[in-house]
């Protein structure tokens, strides 16, 4: 099931499938390590502002938008 | 002979700045790359008797020309400027830092030093890297280094040396894309073969990056090839996308994510997985939407409260040391007008600026370890909440709680933002932000008017002065500043223990301009100052020059209440906004008589609008060096709009109270 990122709970795996958006953007979360075939965990999602993944062993903070346009194929 | 140069290229936060700084000591010099404020770090290596200059370039993921980093990034390493290429390699986010590495290396160059740090951190995590192999597998030098400790640092020099000099060869691997992507940059090289290109540029560098469609590539070629070539090139890059059914440019950065973790496997072995870390513990209180904001206060409270602690003692005691010197030196000096320049103009006009130096270093040095520590990533997060409904990305926080230190290295530390829109809208409302020289101005006021309730006073102006800095932050990011609301991602570093030596060098290197412009800007301010108060006759008599400009300015200032002494002093103010105070003196000659001439209504209008009016000269010199003329002139105009808007309001509404 393909949904995006921000939709995961925190806990929750996906691998990511798709970027959406700008190139800017997308170039600038895959330099970062969120490129498709990825393995993103959602560390930590309240209810506004960022969510916090881990990536690779390194974590992020991530905007909500931004976390919208991240298609990831849930695990 | 011209000095072999050695640039330092990685991702942020891989302790490329201790390496830096490990590599060239105290012989360094920070300015901004041409026509652009990005910093530019230089310093002198010395090796068995050679001299190297080492550049350090900005820190970036990529190198895709998106940012005006990694742009610098690029072009420095694209015109081949440097000898040697030291790439730091952080090893406990070893995937993602070797595609910067790829990214490097497929640039064409041969001259690359990979410098794998965090060694033992990664041992932690249960990553172990076979360094010989990852050298063979990588095809160029690896040299792991812990520069806090000063491990690996001359196996380093070492490689530089034998890099710049010829004596090491390397073949670099770079990756290999499916078949299709690599029909496709084969055709693209067969169409550059021909051309001027082909002696400047790796072609094969060139076709990937075409394939990425990436603007400065596409328009460089479209010099030398003309827009029907560029265009064919184009419609096969389209066609390929169809087949995928994605944008080329995320088929290439996962076919490469691939090939770097095939090489991985033969130098990385994996002895344990992870679990819940301290970090990840520690990060679910510090980003969480509300302990984190309790935190943060919390972290901030002792900031301000250490760096006061020890400043202001210090500041009162260097303004002492000023007055003392002016005091001393006076007698020396027989010509009065000299003296006057000398010891009224000169050494009181800068001294009063550079008294606030050790404030500014403190500020920064404890900026500095909350950085080291990892701190502000996590400060960014908890803002990123509040202060994108005002139109800032929350790491512009930062610059805007220096702002309460000094508003000059406030406006110089939003360089750190890295989107052009939010650096120049964070800028413009920094001055807005109360700095300590104008603490001075409201605690005076406050006390000598409001005895018994000042504390209320001079919170209602820092709130008003706040507030109306995130007004103008919306207002401005939504219809003066241009430009897309930035998207954010920010990576939280793992908590590290600082190193002093870096917090030091960095904290000093940054308070270093904070001197530089009160020997400039200040000091030619204050030769004008001392000039219009004492000709054609000395202030006080209503005759000097500076008298009369108030008095021209008297009808405007009436509107706020205000008079011909309010103007001249806010006049002198904007050398520093303390001189309001000390003009007042001037004119009226003691502070009783300053308490006598006013009401407590004109008091607070006056303290408010010396809190929002123009920033002071070094302020304004900042901005203009971070920007241009331009904006530093706006901020100048909306400020005394401001200042002005708000003063009549408070003068008018307070009147009509019958205050």
């Amino acid at each position: 099931m393909i949904v995006p990122l921000n939709s995961l709970r925190p806990g929750e795996r996906g691998i990511v499938a798709d970027i959406r958006g700008g190139p800017t953007a997308r170039q600038k979360l895959v330099g970062m390590g969120l490129t498709p075939g990825a393995t993103i965990q959602i560390i930590e999602a309240h209810n506004y502002g960022p969510i916090i993944i881990s990536v690779g062993g390194v974590r992020f903070a991530i905007g909500r938008r931004m976390a919208a346009k991240v298609l990831v194929r849930k695990l | 002979m011209a000095m072999k140069v050695v640039a330092l290229a990685g991702n942020p936060n891989v302790g490329k700045t201790t390496i830096f700084n490990a590599l060239t000591g105290l012989r360094q010099h920070v300015g901004n790359w041409p026509g652009v404020t990005v910093e530019k770090k230089e310093g002198v290596l010395e090796y068995k008797g050679q001299k190297f200059l080492v550049v350090d370039l900005p820190g970036t993921y990529s190198l895709t020309a998106h940012s005006i980093d990694e742009l610098v990034a690029r072009d420095f390493l694209l015109k081949g400027s440097a000898d040697v290429v030291v790439n730091v390699v952080d090893a406990t986010a070893l995937m993602r830092n070797l595609f910067l590495t790829m990214e490097i290396l497929e640039m064409g160059l041969n001259n690359v030093v990979i410098a794998l740090s965090k060694v033992d951190l990664a041992e932690k995590h249960g990553v172990e890297i076979n360094v010989k192999r990852m050298e063979e597998t990588l095809g160029v030098p690896v040299v792991p280094v812990n520069a806090k400790e000063g491990i690996g640092l001359d196996e380093l020099k070492e490689a530089i040396y034998g890099m710049a000099n010829g004596m090491l060869a390397e073949r670099p691997v770079v990756p290999r894309y499916d078949p299709e992507v690599e029909r496709e940059i084969e055709h693209i090289i067969g169409v550059l073969k021909n051309t001027p290109l082909a002696e400047k540029y790796s072609l094969r560098w060139l076709a990937i990056k075409l394939l990425q469609r990436d603007d400065g590539v596409i328009k460089l070629v479209l010099r030398y090839l003309g827009s029907d070539k560029l265009d064919e090139i184009m419609g096969h890059i389209a066609e390929v996308e169809e087949r995928y059914k994605r944008a080329m440019d995320l088929i290439i950065a996962s076919q490469k994510y691939e090939f770097i973790d095939n090489l991985m496997h033969r130098f990385v072995r994996y002895t344990k997985t992870e679990g819940t870390s301290f970090s990840d513990q520690l990060d679910g209180i510090l980003t969480h939407p509300v302990y984190g904001l309790i935190a943060l206060f919390g972290v901030f409270y002792l900031l301000f409260k250490f760096v006061f602690a020890f400043g202001l003692p210090l500041q009162e005691a260097l303004d002492g040391a000023f007055s003392a010197f002016g005091e001393w030196l006076a007698p020396y000096i027989a010509n009065e007008t000299l003296r006057g320049l000398i010891v009224d103009g000169i050494i009181a006009g800068v001294g009063s600026v550079l008294s606030f130096f050790p404030l500014v270093f403190l500020l920064f040095f404890a900026l500095s370890i909350l950085e080291d520590v990892g701190y502000m990533a996590r400060a960014a997060v908890v803002m990123e909440r509040i202060m994108r409904k005002f139109g800032l990305p929350g790491k512009s926080f930062i610059p805007l709680v220096l702002a309460f230190g000094c508003n000059v290295p406030a406006v110089m530390a939003a360089r750190t933002l890295d989107d052009e829109r939010d650096r120049l809208v964070t800028m413009l409302i920094n001055p807005l932000i109360p700095c300590s020289a104008r603490l001075s101005v409201i605690s005076f006021l406050a006390a000598a008017f409001f005895a018994g309730s000042q504390a209320l006073v001079a919170v209602s102006i820092y709130a008003t002065a706040i507030l109306m800095a995130l007004l103008m932050a919306f207002l401005l990011s939504r219809f003066v500043v241009k430009g897309e609301e930035s998207p954010f991602i920010i990576e939280l570093p793992e908590y590290l223990v600082p190193s002093w030596k870096t917090v030091i060098l960095h904290s000093w290197e940054r308070s270093k301009e904070f001197i530089k412009k009160a020997g400039t800007i200040i000091l030619l301010g204050s030769i004008v100052i001392w000039y219009l108060s004492n000709y054609p006759v000395p202030i006080g008599i209503g005759e000097s020059y500076a008298e009369r400009l108030g008095m021209f300015f008297e009808p405007y200032m009436e509107l706020m209440g205000l008079d011909w002494k309010a103007a001249v002093s806010l006049l002198f103010g904007i050398i520093a906004k303390e001189n309001v105070i000390s003009t007042y003196g001037i004119i009226y000659g003691s502070e009783e008589a300053i308490v006598g001439a006013m009401t407590p209504l004109q008091a607070y209008v006056l303290a408010m609008v010396t809190t929002l009016y123009v920033p002071c000269i070094a302020t304004i010199g900042a901005i203009r060096a971070e920007s241009n003329w331009k904006w530093a002139a706006f901020a100048v105009v909306y400020m005394i709009a401001l200042a002005s808007i708000v003063g009549i309001i408070i003068w008018n509404v307070g009147s009509a109270l019958g205050y």
